[in-house]
């Protein structure tokens, strides 16, 4: 408890500590008869024949306010309570103050310690707790950048179909990491798509060479999908368009 | 309050390379004077012969903003405002929709607005039920709170109407299932704010944010997205998003602060197809034709609305850009515009409290 502000200096003889039943008779009385206001004044005037109330006019204000006030809910707290006090916490934190406005009869200092003796070391107290238990999840798809050597044949029918066939083999293609010297092809397994073909970076240019010089070459043709390849061999030209 | 007024006709450009296309039938323009600014606009999917129908959303910095339904009677050539299907609305609607296929011959149409949450509306516009507006449902994000972080844009899926999805502050993107009122997928998508979102076909959607990335989202692989394209300065925010709906190809989408559209091809990502830089200042609004598959209209802050035409992949692109085939000068910046899906002659664009028909 801290001095008294008025003179600075400790005062001789304020009381500290519990409040005894008598002081609580004296500084409800003054209440009722003045008020719960002027609270610098209730020291004086909580006295009676026998005895002055010596305490602090700031512990009076807050003795009256989470202790004696008629209106205060001294139940303990129900579970609907419990529920808003969480909810109230994950938006405003730790204003009790604020919180305990939205909880009628029930006292800053109340919900502060209800809080931490019983709610906060609960697990669905904590926000990604909160989603599971109520069965909501929530993904979070992890991006990947589709290689720019990506060649697409030129001819596609631009067909929703087609376009959900190849995006569901994206995730696959970056998986290879060994840099090979020789292209490989993929063949999606539908029947009216054309070929998609991957190839590593440092190979580009090589490889186009290779390809227009074997352009006609038997050893190609029946290797599975090369016979596509070379109808669409027109492809490589627009590579410098990329 | 309202007026139609006959404006002067598009205008057409030509230029020292190329000669633009010239409109023939280029009618007039149509006025509608609206008692507040306008941002958010909506075209009625109602297919013809009902008229052109738009739902224009206030734009006031408040709580109190309003949503009007005016009617463009092409007979008269004017604007008939409906004031029994004006209703309120919490904080100013950042995007309308109308259902994408009602029912020909229903006397009622939903229409979707996004806000601090996503509301559903039924329009009575027909017969004498009462209330004409009614609220259906309010769809909050969070589940463990009153408060759901703002939504910046949604889309509804054609192909699948029950299906739309939202985009938000939270960088997540919440795809409902507005039938059962309930959530179906929420993802998060990118690293900073979603700003817009857009559907491809039934189960894949697009977004754009403040991260720089446009990213594809496919709902049966809800492990993995894929970027399509980046900024060319990291964390240049993108704003809006566009998916050609006539040619899925294409996307096209604008960075903040920025006087060029950039056009992407998915199948070759990273580098863009074209960048459309022919406006003058910042870019606010694009929207691809609806049935021809290579044009798009943008709109902004020099007051110009542009359809261009974008180039088949092939042969190169011009030196100094493309340049647009038509032009039209608004008296103010434009901040929204919208291309009519079943009056695909019909461009809405709004500027300040004013919302105009332009004839493409």
């Amino acid at each position: 408890m801290s001095f008294d502000s008025t003179n600075g200096t400790k005062q001789p003889g304020i009381r500290k500590g519990a409040w005894t039943v008598e002081e609580d008779a004296l500084l409800r009385r003054c209440v009722e008869k003045y008020g719960a206001k002027e609270w610098r004044h209730v020291p004086q005037r909580a006295v009676s024949i026998n005895e002055g109330l010596n305490r602090c006019r700031k512990s009076c204000r807050l003795r009256w306010l989470n202790y004696l006030s008629p209106g205060i809910n001294r139940g303990s707290f129900g579970e609907d309570e419990a529920d808003l006090i969480v909810r109230l916490h994950k938006l405003l934190g730790n204003r009790w103050s604020l919180i305990a406005g939205r909880l009628p009869g029930r006292t800053a200092n109340d919900v502060k310690n209800y809080w931490n003796s019983h709610l906060s070391k609960k697990p669905d107290v904590r926000d990604h707790g909160e989603r599971s238990k109520r069965g909501n999840i929530v993904f979070k798809p992890r991006p990947q950048t589709i290689p720019t050597t990506w060649i697409w044949s030129r001819d596609q029918p631009s067909s929703a179909s087609e376009i959900r066939q190849e995006k569901t083999q994206v995730p696959e293609i970056p998986s290879s990491e060994n840099h090979r010297t020789r292209v490989d092809t993929q063949i999606i397994g539908v029947p009216n798509v054309e070929n998609v073909i991957t190839k590593e970076m440092q190979t580009d240019n090589r490889v186009i060479q290779d390809l227009e010089d074997n352009k006609d070459d038997e050893s190609l043709a029946g290797v599975g999908g090369w016979d596509d390849l070379l109808r669409d061999i027109n492809l490589w030209g627009d590579l410098g368009a990329i | 309050m309202e007026r139609s007024t006959q404006e002067s006709p598009l205008t057409t450009t030509t230029t020292t390379t190329t000669t633009t296309t010239t409109n023939p039938n280029s009618a007039n323009t149509y006025t509608f004077d609206s008692p507040h600014p306008v941002y958010a606009m909506a075209f009625s999917s109602l297919p013809a012969p009902s008229p052109p129908r738009l739902a224009l959303g206030s734009f006031i910095e408040d709580y109190a903003n309003r949503v009007d339904v005016v009617t463009f009677d092409e007979d008269a050539r004017a604007f008939r405002p409906d004031p029994s299907l004006s209703f309120d609305h919490p904080y100013p609607p950042t995007k309308l929709m109308f259902h994408p296929k009602p029912l020909p011959n229903s006397s009622s149409s939903l229409l979707a607005s996004s806000g601090e949450f996503l509301r559903l509306w039924q329009l009575h516009h027909h017969g004498d039920s009462s209330p004409k507006v009614e609220l259906r449902a309010i769809l909050n994000n969070s589940k463990s709170s009153e408060f759901c972080a703002p939504l910046t844009s949604f889309d509804w899926n054609d192909a699948e109407p029950r299906r739309i999805g939202t985009s938000s502050i939270d960088t997540t993107c919440t795809v409902w299932d507005i039938e059962r009122g309930a959530i179906e997928t929420q993802l998060i998508a990118h690293d900073k704010e979603v700003y817009d979102i857009a559907w491809g076909e039934a189960g894949v959607f697009a977004s754009v944010s403040a991260d720089g990335s446009v990213r594809i989202f496919d709902l049966r692989d809800k492990e993995h997205s894929t970027i399509v394209y980046e900024s060319p300065r990291p964390d240049t925010p993108l704003l809006r998003l566009a998916w050609n709906k006539a040619d899925l190809r294409y996307m096209a989408t604008i960075l903040m602060d920025s006087n060029r559209i950039v056009i992407i091809d998915i199948r070759s990502p990273a580098v863009p197809v074209a960048e459309l830089q022919r406006h003058r200042a910042s870019v606010n609004a694009v929207a691809w034709a609806p049935q021809a598959a290579r044009h798009i209209c943008s709109a902004g802050d020099d007051g110009q609305a542009l359809i261009w035409e974008v180039p088949a992949s092939g042969p190169a692109v011009p030196p100094d850009g493309i340049d647009p085939a038509l032009v039209y000068t608004a008296g103010a910046e434009i901040n929204q515009l919208q291309w009519s899906a079943v009056h695909p002659d019909w461009i809405g664009i709004a500027f300040a409290n004013k919302v105009q028909l332009l004839r493409a």
